[in-house]
């Protein structure tokens, strides 16, 4: 009976110690965790000094993807209304943020350094179809809150 | 043949062979950009040097023919500094927009310099700016900072083709690839440069920005347009044709294509497609249009019997499918009156069928009505190619119209179409009088007056018996000809080959699915339509008004019909008589057999969906097969290719019976001042093509200089009023010189509605108002 006395007292002290220790639980979505500036979050995409877009639709990006995650679809900018700092753009730029595993191969494929992954990693809804984010979506990255 | 080393390993190749030719036959790759098999050595990239022993310097592969013990290293130190070099210079003023380029990851100059090129250059000057995306013309684009001046495409359009529209303007850095004047290059094969061009600087302007190799897929198919049956792949991305590009086979086809071909693939997605269906001017649901359909044909067999239903096979159909519409005609619908719609009058019996390869040989080339260049193009190139190896090659034109041209020149012998049968008929009895049959031949057409002299004819009669090879290409206008040819096919003991150019094009398919593709037949059809005999007409690609010579037959047919179902892939011009009109799919959509014109079965690949309502003919006649309650079209018991055949039809039965004379032309109208002829045009093939607009013109109809300048017609052609039996119409004309005067040249079986209103044609006069365009 001694023998187990000692075992709850030993139990309890831990837990009183660790009553005064400081708390790894993050109460999340209250408060969140520091993250590396190099952890590979959701996809954005990077514009020019002078607002024009970065991406020119080559498709490299595409096609390195492991995941098939990426469709690109370029076409040449009309005359006078250049959408990228060439002549050609992406018209339809959509990442499946399901199929995605986040690997990084499309930022390091990119010849213009379009394709960025930024450190937000709050993916979630309620649709499949919402997950896919298209370019709009992209060009205006979310900031954490 | 000679023996030579390379890399190591033994190889014999006849003499004259090139050093990298050599090399690909044991698989060794030398980098070439100039070098094309077909156009010859140049020696202008410099790219495939290779050192040969006992030789002081590295020598170019190309231009290098191969010698009797020859040892040639393809590797090693030397011969690695020497490209690298050569990639430094050449890629010294290139702008390095791999990324921005649509030859992105299927260019020779990526490949190569990520193969043998330097890690980086060492020219730190700014580069010289040159034009990008200048137009060639309206489908080709040129990107001068990215050529390598190569010259391929000059030398194409040059030495191949003919045509010098491309050149290269300026000296050294300054060079560039150009058109004649900066004019727009107007070629029917300008497309091709696309092909040729080893790196990014000819780019096609439709597929500019579409695609990238790693998102399209390629099907290897045929084109549809013309009865040569190009071989050619089909770039889809997304279900959608978005290029068409030449398929090269080996030792037999460069994979030339024309512009039709090239940029004619839209029509699938063209705004007049049809993807409805259509039942009594209505649009309906497609099971209402199948189900309306399988009733009307079930009420015409109860009420008429078994033969009351007609079928007439047109358009761009597989044989598969002109099977399964045979068998459904004959198992289901309990009819056997099946036909192939034509436009021509003549038939070509397999037995008499040439192949490609007796234009590669022939020594004597016949053009009997048709002008290949307009009508068969890549035959023409095919042609230009003999010409080029073989400079003596007689061309002959018979024909109402000069058919050879500047590119192919040769003899032509002016005779209506009516009387190119007499022609040759009296040309073979002049030149070989105890020749069997041939005085059967001529028998009722003795004394016809031809325009042509006897000595001219009798000099027709010798070349056609003299040459060694003989080809003839035949445009079944004048049905005659089918007795002549097979006479003077009798007489001859040296090769003879026909080739027939006339539609539709899978004409031979339909006729391996066993429908006789003779014109008797659907004449016969149509007056058993007529006579109330069949009494429901479906027309699977078959458009009469457009296409039958007998235009009052397709009418009174088309009105007196019960029914009239339709399945087409654009309006027909049969549209106001027709009661169901029902959308199918159509080339690229399914994958099926195509018979091109030498007789060769080749598989064009589906690649794409159907639009809208579009379903196969597969599914039709197994949804028909349904409600007819009879298990119908699901099983393939048929298939068109036979291993003993190869991929030809048989050339055999050739059981020809006695000669028969040829019939004596009706006299023509001396009161009629104009003569109208006909001729084949694949622009005007009636297949609509957005890409192609900017080529397309108003002015389709075309007469001789002379009356062009009398009907103050301008360069580029204008309108003209046309007064005929039937009122006055206004059509597009323009001034061709291989016109002759007094004569209107309309294309065959074009889309023009006014081209069918030409009868008893009095006289044109120029247009008091212009209206315009």
């Amino acid at each position: 009976m001694f023998e187990g006395i000692k075992a709850m007292a030993q139990g309890l002290g831990s837990t009183f110690h660790a009553l005064g220790q400081p708390r790894d639980t993050i109460e999340y979505p209250e408060k969140r965790r520091e993250y590396s500036p190099r952890f590979r979050g959701k996809h954005m995409l990077a514009k020019d000094g002078d607002g024009h877009e970065l991406c020119v639709g080559c498709g490299l990006c595409e096609a390195v993807c492991p995941a098939h995650a990426i469709r690109v679809v370029a076409a040449e900018a009309e005359d006078g209304k250049a959408v990228s700092w060439t002549n050609r753009y992406a018209v339809d730029y959509e990442v499946d943020m399901i199929r995605c595993i986040f690997c990084g191969m499309c930022e390091e494929a990119c010849p213009t350094n379009a394709v960025r992954l930024t450190p937000f990693n709050e993916l979630a809804a309620s649709d499949r179809l919402e997950m896919i984010a298209d370019k709009e979506e992209l060009l205006h990255p979310p900031v954490r809150k | 043949m000679i023996r030579l080393t390379i890399d190591g390993q033994e190889v014999t190749v006849p003499e004259g062979t090139m050093i990298v030719d050599a090399a690909a036959r044991l698989g060794v790759d030398v980098p070439v950009y100039c070098y094309h098999q077909a156009l010859g050595p140049l020696g202008a990239c410099r790219m495939c040097l290779v050192q040969v022993e006992k030789m002081p310097k590295l020598v170019t592969g190309c231009t290098t023919a191969v010698t009797e013990g020859m040892v040639v290293h393809t590797k090693g130190g030397a011969v690695e500094k020497g490209r690298k070099g050569v990639l430094e210079f050449l890629l010294i003023n290139h702008p390095l927009d791999c990324p921005v380029c649509d030859k992105g990851g299927e260019c020779y100059l990526q490949d190569y310099t990520f193969e043998y090129g330097p890690g980086r250059g060492r020219f730190q000057e700014p580069k010289i700016q040159k034009v990008k995306n200048g137009p060639i013309n309206d489908l080709v684009l040129i990107d001068q900072e990215r050529c390598v001046l190569c010259q391929r495409c000059v030398r194409f359009m040059g030495d191949y083709v003919g045509e010098e529209q491309l050149l290269l303007e300026g000296r050294g850095v300054e060079t560039v690839v150009t058109t004649v004047d900066h004019q727009p290059a107007t070629s029917q094969f300008t497309g091709n440069v696309i092909d040729l061009c080893p790196v990014g600087a000819l780019l096609s302007a439709p597929y500019y920005h579409k695609g990238r190799p790693w998102n399209i897929d390629r099907h290897s198919t045929v084109c549809p347009h013309c009865p040569v049956g190009c071989s050619s792949l089909a770039t889809t991305r997304e279900s959608h044709i978005i290029r068409l590009e030449g398929r090269p086979v080996p030792d037999r086809d460069w994979g030339w294509l024309c512009d039709r071909g090239r940029f004619g693939y839209d029509f699938g997605y063209h705004a007049d497609r049809i993807a409805d269906s259509w039942v009594k001017e209505r649009a309906t649901s497609a099971a209402q249009a199948t189900r309306d359909v399988a009733e009307w044909m079930q009420q015409t067999n109860a009420q008429y019997g078994p033969g009351s239903i007609g079928f007439v096979m047109g358009g761009q159909f597989t044989a598969e499918e002109a099977h399964l519409i045979k068998k459904f005609a004959h198992d289901v619908a309990q009819s056997d009156n099946v036909a192939v719609m034509r436009n021509v009058r003549g038939y070509l019996p397999a037995a008499l069928n040439g192949t490609f390869q007796d234009l590669t040989e022939a020594d004597t080339v016949v053009f009997v009505g048709v002008d290949p260049y307009e009508a068969v193009p890549v035959v023409h190139l095919k042609l230009r190619d003999r010409l080029r190896h073989f400079s003596q090659l007689k061309v002959l034109g018979v024909g109402p119209r000069r058919l050879t041209r500047d590119t192919m020149p040769g003899r032509d012998y002016l005779v209506a179409s009516q009387d190119e049968a007499v022609f040759f008929a009296r040309a073979l009895a002049a030149a070989a009088k105890d020749g069997p049959g041939v005085q059967t031949l001529v028998d009722s057409v003795r004394d016809y007056v031809l325009p042509v002299s006897d000595a001219d004819i009798e000099a027709f009669g010798q070349a056609l018996l003299d040459a060694e090879h003989l080809s003839l290409l035949w445009d079944g206008e004048n049905a005659a000809m089918a007795e002549v040819l097979a006479v003077l096919a009798g007489l001859r003991e040296k090769p003879t080959a026909v080739l027939p150019t006339f539609g539709p094009v899978n004409w031979r398919g339909y006729e391996q699915a066993g429908i006789d593709p003779r014109y008797d037949n659907v004449e016969e059809l149509l007056n058993k339509t007529r006579t109330g005999e069949i009494r429901m007409l479906v027309l699977w690609g078959a458009d009469l008004t457009r296409d039958l010579p007998d235009r009052q037959l397709a009418e009174q047919a088309l009105a007196k019909a019960d029914y009239v179902v339709s399945a087409q892939v654009v309006p027909p011009l049969d549209m106001p008589y027709i009661d169901a009109l029902l959308p199918v799919a159509t080339w690229g959509e399914v994958e099926g057999t195509y018979v091109n014109m030498e007789g060769r079965l080749s598989i064009g690949a589906a690649g794409v969906q159907p639009p809208g309502q579009a379903r196969p003919t597969r599914t039709y006649v197994a949804n028909w097969g349904r409600l007819f309650r009879q298990d119908f079209g699901l099983d393939d018991e048929w298939d068109p290719f036979d291993s003993a055949q190869g991929d030809l039809i048989s050339r055999a039965g050739n059981n020809h019976g006695p000669a028969q004379a040829v019939p004596r032309p009706g006299t023509r109208d001396a009161s009629q001042e104009w003569t109208i002829i006909e001729g084949d045009w694949v622009m005007e093939n009636g297949m609509p093509s957005e890409i192609l607009e900017p080529r397309e013109t108003e002015f389709v109809a075309r007469v001789s200089p002379e009356d062009a300048a009398r009907l103050g017609i301008g360069e580029h052609g204008g309108y003209v009023e046309a007064q005929t039996a039937g009122g006055t119409v206004m059509i597009g004309v323009q001034a061709d010189p291989a016109i002759v005067e007094r004569t209107l040249w309309i294309p065959r079986g074009s889309r023009h509605d006014w081209a069918q209103h030409l009868e008893g044609l009095v006289k044109l006069t120029r247009p008091e108002e212009v209206p315009s365009v």
